[in-house]
């Protein structure tokens, strides 16, 4: 077999044992890679209403075909279980599927141990890491690595192993403390962070997978394979848009993301942030912050980061990242222009092993609750956090990586937080119980959509597209067709430049933006090189190529796009089964109801009677039915009439809510006509 | 002995980072699959610093590993560079253990040595260098510039720093002569 490995590693803790298994080339053509293995495990070896942090539940790192091969930007790995941290807004007990994308280099080098994934189950009675050595695999005691930070313990590891190249995915102290939303780091500082994949892998008591791989990954066709490979290094290359990201890297979207106002400032409640250009610049953060750059594996660009803080009260400060999300929502989100101390918070995020855009959202969604007076320091255990106030911050961070005091509360996610102090859950703004990240829903329609329709809660790395944007829509004129049709693009010209925030185009354009991002994460390359810089062009013309050459197997691009819309069905019917469909794919009241609070889209809201329509059209174009369940016809179509049963038992806890007059937990619009 | 007169492959670890571009075209060139360790040119890492160094054969002047070699199997190509003969080799790895960086590295299915070829005749030049056209941690260069550049970057680096702010006001030299 060539790209692939042909083999998947399952580790059980409880019995300290493995079992390596072989792989058909009918599953690969099936499912493609890593997020396509993953989602088919997580689906069938979980069942409705089980709790994520069950020691059966399947905790999944997957690789694609191209991961670590000579194809740029292919250094990414997927990483999925049961979500302890999403919920459906129904009852925060209610659980669906979650996965986190990382990159650095954990996904390559599992392949050059000879597997494509690795599924761990089980959970150990005593704290231990997993050392994957080629076909040989040991459990090893981590009592000595139990409650030490993402970067020393991954030294230990290195250094007890001899071999600084070992590759190490692990958590922090987050998640051995079971943070809803602590993350897995790999490579120092590479984290997956959303849906709390690092609670999952503490609750298992495994500290840390560490991956030695001696076996080379062999190509199909490798004369095709470089040429191509080296026709998409050089587009890469070229493009302009690589370039910045390369000189600012992600923060190259906070300027812009600011300038349009819609940056999530304030607990995401306005979108525009005065005078940032001394502070939160790229250019201007590159100057006063950057170390070096350092890449995820074989990626030319390098748009990662490693801070060095040279000056003032934090001088000699040093971590790993941030990137624009981290930056987004530890610091505009929390109202903070001490730029020096939200690299400190990002750095202390990392090594704790926290997802930064959660915990800027706890935060946040404390300082506001202050604000308006929905809790107070009895609440808080003496704490008061104020808007912009870094320090008490720090304090909190810690606390709940040590669920400490009103940190263990916090811990829990915000929803689970509103619920308990039975206040401020008009205030939360989330999807499926997840955060949304640095963008406000209210002013790009796009990632409105993007935040309810994703499969892991609110999230826009599933299925945004910027051609929303007049500016990208322009630069990139030949996906307009692709994505509309021949019709639809004359009329999208016509109508050229639509509002960002209408919603009319935005059905069809998330629904192949998801597919485009799915293959991405399928064959383990960098969606943002396909979506938010976009110097490699469409999947299509980026990765298909790579990968047929790649993996030598007769798939045409409809095919593996059908298999990423597969994938994507199977995450929805996993959503689907426990009873989160319609009522979970919207916004909270206050973003229909609430304007923009500043900048040039001051006042501006969702409308109710466009999003029901957005919402029945998005379901239409992915052909489910008026609640959003898959139907018959589709799962036949894809081959997955297994999960049908499935959906019936769903559709009851979907209907008995609907029927019943029991409250939501956060106030959400729900089309009118479904609840009486 | 006199000047060669080929190229040379410099590096400058500063700009490394840690991408393994290079260790993936390399292994690609010579043996068409992925992996670094079937690459010549090898990074390694200090990733808790983000400090990378890329290691590859230098090519010297006045190399090491052709002398100590009981073999005579380190033999210079017309190109400029050092390579290993595989027929003569017996995996000593003596080149090794003389060479300063270490730069040699084990053939993964022999156990013979193998460095840098350059590429030979390849119309890319050394792929490594190519797939580091970003990041400039690579470069291939004439052998009699390959300090000249260095001691440029360097003398820029001091410019920058002394440098008077710049006078953008293009009146200077005219209120200058009125006067």
């Amino acid at each position: 077999m060539h790209g692939w490995k042909g083999r998947r590693l399952r580790l059980d803790l409880t019995n300290r044992t493995y079992e390596i298994e072989p792989l058909s080339v009918d599953y690969y053509k099936k499912w493609i890679g890593g997020r396509g293995f993953n989602s088919d495990v997580v689906y069938h070896e979980t069942y409705q209403g089980m709790d994520p942090l069950d020691p059966e539940s399947p905790l999944c790192f997957g690789s694609g075909p191209l991961a670590g091969t000579f194809a740029p930007l292919s250094g990414r790995t997927t990483v999925s279980c049961r979500s302890p941290m999403t919920c459906s807004n129904m009852d925060t007990g209610i659980h669906g599927h979650g996965d986190t994308n990382m990159g650095g280099a954990f996904g390559p080098f599992m392949k050059y141990a000879g597997f494509d994934q690795i599924i761990v189950k089980g959970k150990a009675d005593k704290p231990v890491w997993v050392f994957i050595d080629d076909d040989k695999v040991s459990f090893r005691d981590a009592s000595h690595l139990w409650g030490v930070g993402a970067k020393k313990a991954t030294i230990k590891i290195q250094e007890e192993l001899g071999d600084p190249d070992v590759k190490v995915s692990l958590i922090g102290p987050a998640g051995e403390n079971l943070v809803r939303y602590a993350c897995i780091l790999n490579n120092f500082s590479s984290s997956g962070g959303r849906t709390g994949m690092g609670c999952v892998m503490g609750s298992k008591n495994l500290k840390a997978i560490a991956v030695r791989g001696t076996k080379p990954i062999t190509i199909a066709r490798p004369d095709e394979f470089a040429k191509l490979a080296w026709a998409l290094r050089d587009k890469v290359h070229n493009s302009p848009s690589a370039i910045r990201r390369k000189a600012e890297g992600s923060m190259d979207l906070f300027d812009v993301g600011n300038a349009i106002g819609i940056n999530a400032h304030r607990n995401a409640s306005t979108g525009f942030m005065p005078g940032i250009e001394e502070t939160y610049g790229g250019l201007q953060w590159a100057e006063q912050f950057l170390f070096r750059r350092k890449a995820c594996w074989s990626c030319p660009v390098a748009c990662g980061r490693y801070t060095l803080i040279k000056e003032g009260k934090y001088a000699g400060f040093s971590c790993g990242g941030p990137e624009m999300e981290s930056v987004c929502n530890l610091g505009c989100r929390i109202d903070t222009y001490d730029v020096a101390a939200v690299n400190v918070l990002c750095g202390m995020v990392n090594d704790l092993g926290m997802d930064s855009v959660s915990a800027g959202a706890a935060l946040s969604w404390t300082m506001e609750a202050f604000e308006k007076g929905y809790i107070t320091e009895q609440d808080t255990g003496g704490i008061r956090l104020e808007w912009g106030d870094t320090e008490t911050s720090m304090k909190v961070i810690e606390m709940i990586a040590r669920r400490e005091g009103f940190g263990d509360l916090l811990a829990e996610g915000n929803i689970r937080v509103a619920e308990k102090l039975g206040v401020g859950q008009d205030i939360v703004p989330h999807c499926r119980g997840l955060e949304h990240i640095s963008v406000d829903p209210r002013i790009t329609m796009g990632f409105s959509l993007g935040y309810a329709m994703s499969t892991r809660g609110s999230d826009h790395l599933k299925n945004y597209s910027c051609v929303e944007f007049p500016g990208c829509a322009k630069s990139r004129s030949y996906q307009v067709e692709e994505i509309f049709g021949p019709e639809g693009a004359k009329k999208f010209w016509e109508d050229f430049p639509k509002e960002l925030n209408e919603l009319d185009t935005k059905p069809v354009l998330c629904t192949w933006s998801e597919k485009n991002k799915c293959v991405a994460d399928l064959v383990s390359c960098c969606c943002q090189a396909i979506g938010s810089w976009g110097g490699a062009g469409t999947w299509q013309e980026a990765y298909y190529p790579l990968l047929a050459a790649a993996t030598g197997i007769d798939l045409t691009p409809e095919e593996v796009f059908q298999s990423a819309e597969r994938v994507i069905n199977i995450e929805r019917a996993h959503w689907l089964r426990d009873g989160s469909g319609i009522q979970d794919d919207t916004h909270i009241d206050r973003y229909f109801d609430e304007g923009v609070h500043d900048g040039p889209f001051k006042g501006m809201v969702i409308d109710r009677e466009k999003w029901a329509w957005a919402q029945q059209e998005y379901y239409k174009t992915h052909g489910w039915d008026e609640l959003g369940f898959i139907t018959e016809d589709k799962a036949r179509e894809l081959k997955i009439e297994d999960i049908l049963p499935d959906m019936e038992s769903g559709k009851k806890i979907i209907r008995q809510w609907l029927d019943s007059d029991k409250k939501a937990v956060t106030p959400m619009f729900v089309p009118t006509g479904l609840r009486k | 002995m006199t000047l060669r007169q080929e190229k040379v492959i410099v590096i400058d670890p500063s700009k490394c980072v840690g991408c393994h571009s290079c260790e993936m075209a390399c292994a690609m060139k010579h043996f068409g699959v992925c992996h670094p360790h079937y690459s010549r040119i090898r990074i390694q890492e200090f990733r808790e610093v983000n400090t990378f160094v890329p290691v590859t054969c230098q090519a010297c002047e006045d190399a090491a590993c052709i002398k100590v070699c009981p073999m005579n199997a380190r033999i210079r190509l017309e190109s400029g560079a050092v390579v290993t003969d595989e027929e003569k080799c017996i995996g000593c790895r003596a080149c090794v253990y003389a060479c300063p960086f270490g730069a040699p590295v084990i053939h993964p299915e022999n156990g013979k040595t193998m460095s840098c070829d350059l590429c030979m005749d390849d119309e890319l030049g050394p792929w490594c260098v190519k797939a580091c056209t970003m990041q400039q941690a690579l470069k291939f260069v004439d052998a009699r510039d390959a300090a000249r550049a260095k001691g440029r970057d360097f003398a820029a680096m001091l410019k920058e720093q002394n440098e008077p702010p710049h006078q953008d006001d293009a009146d200077f030299s005219f209120s200058f002569s009125v006067e």
